[in-house]
């Protein structure tokens, strides 16, 4: 351990108890302890269920009784395997997207009050807590994660939420491209072996992750355009790659198969929409005098945009998409520049919940578990009784 | 024994929050003398140590580890224990170079990936422990910064809200202040405030970030060149340590091994401990282990005749007193009356935390759908006797039992015979329940009682038979 590190955990021992930092993604849940520079560990969101002896997705339920069960059983993990705490009377940030369902978000909160008895809870939204690993009080934050791509534009650490975008455009969906395009483009036999048995969702996310990449514009545009005319010739695909199944089998993933997988982000849907239009859109949506400082506070966060070649490819996009006639007459924009934040895509939003929970503005803004106790509910932008003059008043 | 770990076991016993399950994985406590699961207990962190090289580290030191032992590692490739292999190499003697001397060199090696240290070019080490180089997190000195600002900011906020209270209209407490001699310790303080005020408004310099118009384009490499998948990190491999994610082979590096701890369990009622292990990490042993079996009569099931729908069958159990004291017990039908008994506990408590038990889970459980003919008599047991088992002169007292009920009856163990019937239109599985009421000596000693008393305890127990038949041919 270095000895800036050593300095900066000192912070942590005054404080007996470290407040505890969770991100409970679709896909993958990233906790830790606030003040850290990341996160103690980043898991699959799932656990094993005694009564079927499988793995089970949290957020895999059909009644509010079973996300609660569920929720129990991966506390368990977090707090016992990972952790090592003991939860009863700590302090904990939950890092939410805003659009999360109030269901989710109650059921969590009444978990971590009722049954791992915390002395507080502080829910924060992930497109603003983004913001102070930046330090900056304007961005255009776009998540794209497992199950969604959710843009939400913050203006001088507000959100303008009336010009949020959501689309179903993220890391499933460019495993489900991935698949259909492995059905229909690998070589015959291993076609008849892939439908017969299909690749279970951790060999595809295997193959997405390491073998596929986000090409280049124009050789995007030459394949589609190869697609529409037989005459236009589609640029020399990649190589392929052999990829081991098991220990006994192998097959081999068409270069064009990893070239594609990701098109399906960027291929404008029926409504006309892909990831970079929501960017366009979002801007559109946002007050005149914001919008040269969002398309030049572009924050990218979320696993999915850790792909290869997504933030240029994203950047060519838009350019390319400012001069058609959906946009030309409406943005005059000339330049879109991204943020490095101080960490890996996939743990932004937790990071910046760290930090916010190493400040002391977290006493203020939890829920306490004595609050809790008297109203049951956890404050929601959402809900009218909290947003209005005489709502619910705690305390 | 694995019918008791896994699957569906055919006798389970009614927790007393509502949960069903084997006598093997219940607790007794013995302070508010009732049944206790994984479920409604708390769970506490006892302490920490290392799996590999069992050694415990107290708390803070765990903490200031990041829960993580000093001196063992895991493999980055396959997340298993590294070993340190010792190579010795001639080395030309310094004082002499005509003779050579042999020197002993380590390396980590992992036995089941083969992975070593030196395919991530760390030189190889003297001592046998300790002394890897560290990889530092490249982000963090950005994020002090970051945490150094914000709470600048967090606690300038407070000022500015203590200041607002100050300048409130409020009525006077001078005459007080100076009355008690106050007013020269307020003035003193704030003396020492004010400086401090300063300081803190005084905006600390840090750079916001600054986004960038150039992104890293992808290569075009990458079209040509074919990709070696043995080099390319899997998602776990990366995920293993978040800070650094690497990518490719090349980078991985040895991770510190994650401790584990051992947890003890405290009954959520009493506070009592129901489950505390030994401090010793080699330790296997309990100081306090409360299960369910060493107090609980062990009902098990012995055999039952195939059930068929609108027939008796026989059905033996056996009940076991597995407690020091001579005990009897008694059966009484099942009785749903549990909405009743969970929320009248749950009640005192506030409404947002009580502990709930899903309610589908809880219906499931008692669907019962068949009936049991419950012997009335009650029956005398036993206290256990572990020399018992080797004695074969079974001169043990003589019971005045009922030959038609008690199948056989040996030393603490008793066998009865019951005849159970499925209802008309059941299926599937049949499940049918009893409750026992049982005598219990409570040695717990407290204040008030200092002498063991005797209680009578009822549990509520549900047995699976076996599969329902349609009909009889």
């Amino acid at each position: 351990m270095n000895s800036l590190t050593m300095l900066y955990e000192g912070r942590n021992l005054i404080s007996e108890k470290p407040v505890v930092v969770i991100d409970i993604g679709r896909a993958y849940t990233k906790c830790g302890f606030a003040g850290e520079s990341a996160p103690r560990c980043i898991i699959p969101s799932e656990f094993l269920c005694k009564s079927t002896g499988a793995s089970k997705k949290v957020f895999d339920y059909e009644t509010r009784d079973q996300l609660y069960q569920n929720f129990v059983e991966f506390g368990h993990i977090l707090f016992f395997k990972y952790l090592l705490v003991t939860p009863k009377d700590r302090k904990v940030v939950i890092v939410e997207s805003l659009l999360n369902p109030s269901l989710e978000r109650d059921t969590l909160a009444q978990v971590l009050f009722s049954y791992y008895e915390l002395s507080s809870v502080c829910m924060v939204p992930s497109h603003m807590v983004s913001l102070y690993t930046l330090a900056v009080p304007t961005a255009l934050v776009l998540d794209i994660g497992y199950k969604e791509a959710v843009l939400i534009p913050v203006v001088e650490n507000t959100p303008v939420l009336h010009a949020y975008q959501a689309l179903a455009l993220a890391g499933e969906a460019v495993e489900l491209n991935l698949r259909k395009l492995l059905e229909s483009q690998c070589k015959e036999e291993e076609q008849f072996y892939l439908k017969a048995k299909p690749l279970p969702n951790s060999t595809v996310e295997d193959i997405k992750v390491r073998g596929c990449f986000v090409t280049k514009l124009d050789r995007a545009q030459m394949i589609q355009a190869s697609v529409k005319e037989p005459s236009v010739s589609a640029p020399t695909p990649p190589p392929d790659l052999p990829y081991p199944l098991g220990g006994d089998r192998s097959i081999t993933i068409p270069g064009t198969s990893r070239e594609l997988a990701y098109e399906v982000l960027f291929e404008l849907d029926n409504d006309l929409m892909s990831i970079a239009t929501m960017i366009l859109d979002a801007i559109l949506k946002c007050p005149l005098d914001t919008r040269v400082s969002l398309a030049e506070n572009i924050l990218l966060i979320g696993g999915t945009s850790m792909a290869l070649g997504l933030k240029s490819r994203l950047q060519q996009e838009l350019l390319d998409l400012l001069v058609t006639p959906q946009y030309i007459k409406k943005l005059a924009l000339k330049k879109f520049c991204f943020h490095n934040p101080p960490a890996k895509e996939n743990y932004v939003a937790w990071l910046g919940g760290a930090i916010m929970g190493a400040t002391n503005s977290i006493v203020k803004r939890s829920v306490t578990r004595e609050d809790y106790s008297k109203v049951p509910k956890i404050p929601d932008w959402a809900d009218l009784s909290f947003n209005c003059n005489d709502g619910v008043k705690r305390g | 024994m694995a019918f008791l770990m896994y699957g569906d076991p055919k006798v389970k016993y009614l927790c007393s929050c509502g949960s069903m399950k084997p006598i093997s994985r219940i607790y007794f406590c013995r302070h508010c003398m009732k049944i206790k699961c994984g479920f409604c207990v708390s769970h506490e962190v006892d302490l920490h140590y290392c799996s590999n090289c069992l050694e415990n580290l107290p708390s803070t030191e765990a903490r200031l580890k990041k829960n993580r032992c000093g001196y063992c590692f895991d493999c980055p490739s396959c997340q298993i224990s590294l070993n340190t292999r010792a190579v010795s190499q001639a080395v030309p003697n310094p004082d002499d170079p005509s003779k050579m001397l042999s020197k002993k060199s380590y390396y980590l090696v992992c036995a089941f990936c083969r992975w070593t240290s030196r395919e991530a070019s760390i030189p190889d080490q003297n001592v046998a422990n300790g002394g890897w180089p560290e990889i530092d997190c490249p982000n963090s000195k950005r994020v002090a910064e970051l945490v150094d600002h914000y709470q600048e900011i967090s606690l300038q906020e407070k000022d500015e809200e203590e200041r607002k209270k100050k300048y409130q209209v409020r009525p006077s407490y001078f005459h007080y202040a100076e009355k008690y001699g106050l007013s020269a310790a307020l003035a003193k303080k704030r003396m020492g405030g004010t400086p401090q005020r300063e300081t803190r408004t005084q905006q600390s310099a840090l750079v916001p970030a600054v986004a960038s118009e150039e992104v890293e384009e992808l290569s075009d490499s990458v079209f040509i060149e074919q990709l070696e998948l043995n080099k390319v990190t899997t998602i776990k491999q990366r995920l293993a340590s978040p800070e650094i994610q690497p990518t490719v082979v090349s980078q991985l590096y040895p991770l510190h091994k994650s401790l584990l701890v051992k947890r003890s369990l405290r009954c959520r009622d009493c506070e009592h401990n129901v489950s505390k292990p030994e401090f010793n990490p080699s330790s296997t042993k309990f100081k306090i282990q409360l299960s369910a079996f060493y107090h609980v009569p062990d009902v098990k099931f012995l055999t039952c005749e195939p059930v068929f729908i609108g027939k008796r069958s026989e059905l033996i159990i056996t009940v076991c007193n597995p407690t020091q004291h001579q005990s009897s017990f008694k059966m009484h039908p099942f009785e749903l009356n549990l909405g009743a008994k969970g929320s009248g506990d749950a009640e005192e408590s506030a409404p947002g935390l009580k502990l709930c038990l899903p309610e589908c889970a809880r219906d499931a459980q008692f669907k019962i759908n068949g009936t049991i003919k419950l012997p009335t008599t009650e029956f005398q047991l036993l206290p256990r006797d572990d020399t018992a088992e080797f004695d074969d002169s079974n001169k043990g007292p003589t019971f005045n039992d009922d030959p038609k009920v008690v199948v056989w009856r040996r030393g603490n163990k008793i066998a009865l015979r019951m005849a159970v019937s499925p209802d008309a239109d059941a299926e599937g599985v049949l499940s049918i329940g009893f409750v026992i009421e049982y005598s219990y000596v409570n040695t717990m000693t407290t204040l008030e009682k200092k002498e063991p008393q005797k209680v009578k305890l009822k549990t509520h127990i549900l047995l699976r038979p076996g599969p329902i038949f349609k009909s009889s041919q």
